[in-house]
């Protein structure tokens, strides 16, 4: 439980320490080691292993780390929530079984079977605040009450008019006002910078399936060190705080609806722990041998990751059908030369001149699908 | 729980979550519900009742003015929204048919109709107004059009009106004492609503086609069908209907040019010394007459919007939106008077001095009239006639017989004015 809200920056790491000379920490009850990657900054809390590539970019080695300043986690109280990695080994092949297949000439490396060989186990970490507010607030509340109106409808041919009876809804608004001292219990707040996007592309958790933290729950995982501060997060809360206190007071008012809700809130006894969020990692190389990380969403297998094609793949097959347009091209000019004695094979020949050419514009085809399918993923 | 509050004019209200407090905007004071208001002077304590010229209550002893203490609020006067729960406590009416009531200044129990909204003591001569309880609040009457019309020119407005007749008796202008005009307001219901409609209808156009038979060429007129569609929306603004029917209705109908710009709230003040009727038509019988009157605005206006007057297959599907309603009372004087023996009633409307009503006709006249409209055609028939052995007779009679037709017209015209003139 940390009530500091301070949290100071990541420690500086040392990229070309081997990972076999990290120490190990005690935190939370069981030995992790701290490692940071050179390439991307992030860094990670994980047991101590040899040196693999960073679960998140794929680009240089993790390094182990120095150890975190005091108050930087909190180092008493292990994560309050979990959520379990839940997606079955099957449902992890189809997953990426998708995400390969439609690819017009994927890389080599980019196979269902070394991306699943690849699969990592990372948590994202969110900050969990508890928060006691006093607030004196005003709003306008609506309450719901039913019309009678009339929907008609004459006919000539129907003799005269028909009457229906319908109820209509409408909202009555009026002003309430008042105090409020409530406190509000597991908001949770992104505690890396890039955490909305990644959860708009791989979706969210179902907070039914948050377990209390066990280190078994987090074995041969890694656990990514937050990058925001406390301080930093805090903001985020605030509307989130309100929306809560504007739906408290909707409902102590007994109203059906609320709105321009305002209020001046004092907050205190704020609370602050960790909540772990599974998502596996993996990869694939491309042609000039970069890696491209590949993300799943580690409960309900939404998939994250950029799709490309090879271009050497492709040209290579635009040589091959070249080469053999050329070959046509030739034969078709030694016929067309044979034609001056024997008139009938000038008109085979004419015709595979013809063919030629066209087997040539048709090698330009894979280059072009490949350009554009990747062009069309960087979008 | 939090400090409690106290703002200035709002109250608490009951929270469903603990550690919330919530404080609603106070109700208006409720005022203390008196079943019966009894006017007296402010200064000698004697009875006091609405004065037409002054505006006011008027001590009928010391001549002491109070004037009303609410001002004039007009079309803007707070109109209110069908709702069911509105629509379901006004079904239920007033309950008993009559109440008994005691006077507070002598103690007499008099037994009143439940829809009479005034009464006077018989025995102490006391003005009274009565604020039964209504089936909801908003059913009591909110708004009220003070009289305007004093009753002293009641009998002026009524001898001139009786005049204007030609078919009335001579001895009419001669009456001497016309029966006293009684003010009376009378419950009405206004209805605002905004009708759309959307139509389609076969619309017929007329072409003139030259065709050719027995070896010459002929015209005949040929009507097109062709289907047409439009919407319509109509704004209906403070749609007046009856909500007495106690009393007739046609003549209710001619009198209801109120200008409903000199609508003030209701006080019980402005009916003292006066008659007054609450509505013994409820809200759903009068919205039904209103939406049927809309309804068939809103129907000419379709109709209008076709491209010729030809019509047919008419259809059309109507929204009502916004409809609210108020309920007010107007002021009306009635009177009786008799004249050979026959009583006939007449009312006037208590702001614009408008008089409908009943007028003996003076059937000798009206058929001497009648004769001499019809005798030029009549004789010149019969000179026709004579002289068809002259061989002018088909001329003259049929002259005669065309200017018979013209002169039946016309009686019949006047014959059905002279009905209608004692007809309620």
């Amino acid at each position: 439980m940390i009530s500091d809200m301070d949290t100071p920056p990541i420690a500086s790491q040392d990229p070309e320490q081997p990972a076999a000379q990290a120490e190990p920490v005690n935190l939370w009850g069981t030995e992790y080691s701290l490692f940071a990657c050179s390439s991307c900054g992030w860094g990670y809390l994980a047991a101590p292993t040899p040196a693999q590539r960073c679960p998140h970019c794929y680009k240089a080695s993790l390094s182990p780390m120095q150890p975190l300043p005091e108050g930087y986690l909190p180092q008493n109280l292990p994560p309050e929530l979990v959520f379990p990695f839940t997606l079955g080994t099957s449902a992890q092949a189809q997953r990426l079984q998708e995400f390969t297949n439609g690819i017009p000439y994927p890389p080599a490396d980019m196979s269902p079977a070394n991306l699943k060989e690849r699969l990592r186990r990372v948590f994202i970490p969110a900050w969990l605040v508890d928060a006691g507010v006093r607030a004196g607030w005003q709003a306008e509340t609506g309450f719901n009450y039913e019309v009678v109106s009339h929907q008609e409808r004459y006919s000539d041919n129907q003799g005269g008019w028909r009457t229906k009876e319908v109820k209509e809804t409408r909202v009555r608004w009026e002003p309430r006002l008042g105090k409020l001292e409530r406190s509000y219990q597991n908001i949770s707040l992104p505690a890396v910078e890039r955490e909305a996007a990644l959860e708009k592309s791989l979706g969210g958790f179902e907070p039914a399936g948050a377990r209390p933290y066990a280190p078994e729950l987090a074995a041969e995982a890694f656990i990514r060190l937050p990058a925001r501060s406390r301080q930093d997060a805090w903001p985020d809360a605030l509307p989130r705080l309100q929306n809560m206190a504007a739906e408290e007071c909707r409902q102590a008012a007994g109203a059906d609806h609320l709105r321009d809700f305002r209020w001046s809130p004092e907050f205190h006894s704020q609370e602050w722990t960790l909540l772990l969020q599974p998502v596996y990692s993996t990869y694939y190389l491309d042609d000039e041998g970069q890696p491209h990380p590949v993300y799943l969403n580690g409960q309900s297998g939404a998939i994250s990751g950029v799709r490309r094609a090879s271009p050497k793949r492709a040209q290579r097959r635009s040589l091959t059908i070249l080469i053999v347009a050329a070959i046509l091209f030739m034969i078709s000019l030694v016929l067309v030369l044979a034609g001056a004695l024997v008139p009938p094979l000038l008109a085979v020949g004419g015709f595979g001149l013809f063919a030629g050419v066209l087997v040539a514009f048709a090698a330009a085809v894979p280059a072009m699908v490949v350009w554009q399918f990747n062009r069309s993923q960087e979008g | 729980m939090p400090e409690n509050l106290s703002p200035e004019n709002y109250a608490s209200q009951p929270s469903k979550l603990e550690g919330i407090q919530v404080y609603a905007p106070a109700p208006p004071p409720a005022e203390k519900h008196q079943l019966e208001v009894d006017f007296k002077c402010l200064k000698c304590g004697a009875t006091t009742a609405f004065s037409v010229p002054d505006g006011s209550l008027t001590c009928t002893h010391c001549g002491f003015h109070e004037p009303p203490k609410k001002p004039v609020v007009g079309k803007g006067a707070e109109q209110f929204e069908f709702t069911v729960e509105t629509m379901e406590r006004a079904a239920h009416g007033w309950g008993e048919p009559r109440t008994e009531m005691e006077c507070q200044s002598c103690g007499a129990r008099t037994s009143l109709p439940t829809d009479m909204l005034t009464y006077t003591c018989a025995f102490c001569g006391s003005n009274k107004v009565i604020q039964r309880e209504a089936p909801q609040d908003v059913l009591r009457p909110r708004f009220i059009v003070p009289f305007k019309i004093e009753p002293a020119q009641c009998g002026t407005l009524t001898r001139s009106w009786l005049e204007s007749s030609w078919m009335t008796p001579s001895g009419l202008k001669n009456l001497s004492r016309l029966a006293e005009f009684s003010g009376v307001y009378l419950p009405y219901w206004t209805f605002d609503s905004v009708t759309a409609a959307s139509w389609k209808a076969e619309v017929g156009h007329d072409k003139v086609e030259r065709y050719y038979e027995n070896g010459q060429w002929k015209e005949r007129t040929v009507t097109h069908w062709r289907w047409e569609s439009g919407n319509v929306r109509l704004a209906h603004d403070d749609l007046i209907v009856e909500g007495s029917a106690r009393l007739s209705r046609r003549l209710m109908e001619q009198l209801k040019d109120f200008d409903l710009g000199a609508l003030m709230p209701y006080e019980p003040s402005f009916l003292a010394g006066l008659q007054a009727r609450a509505y013994d038509i409820p809200l759903e019988a009068a919205w039904e007459t209103a939406r049927q009157e809309m309804r068939e605005k809103t129907r000419q206006a379709c109709y209008s919007q076709a491209s010729t007057p030809k019509v047919r297959s008419f259809s059309m599907e109507l929204d009502f939106s916004e409809e609210s309603w108020r309920y007010i009372l107007l002021p009306m004087y009635v009177a009786a008077y008799r004249f050979q023996d026959k009583t006939f009633q007449v009312m006037l409307n208590g702001q614009t001095g408008r008089i409908a009503g009943q007028r003996p006709v003076d059937w000798t006249k009206v058929g001497l009239v009648a004769a001499l409209i019809a005798a030029p055609g009549l004789l010149l028939c019969l000179l026709g006639l004579l002289t068809l052995l002259f061989g002018i007779g088909f001329g003259i009679g049929g002259l005669g017989l065309v200017l018979l037709l013209v002169g039946g017209v016309i009686d019949a015209v006047i014959i059905a004015k002279a009905m209608s003139m004692d007809d309620i």
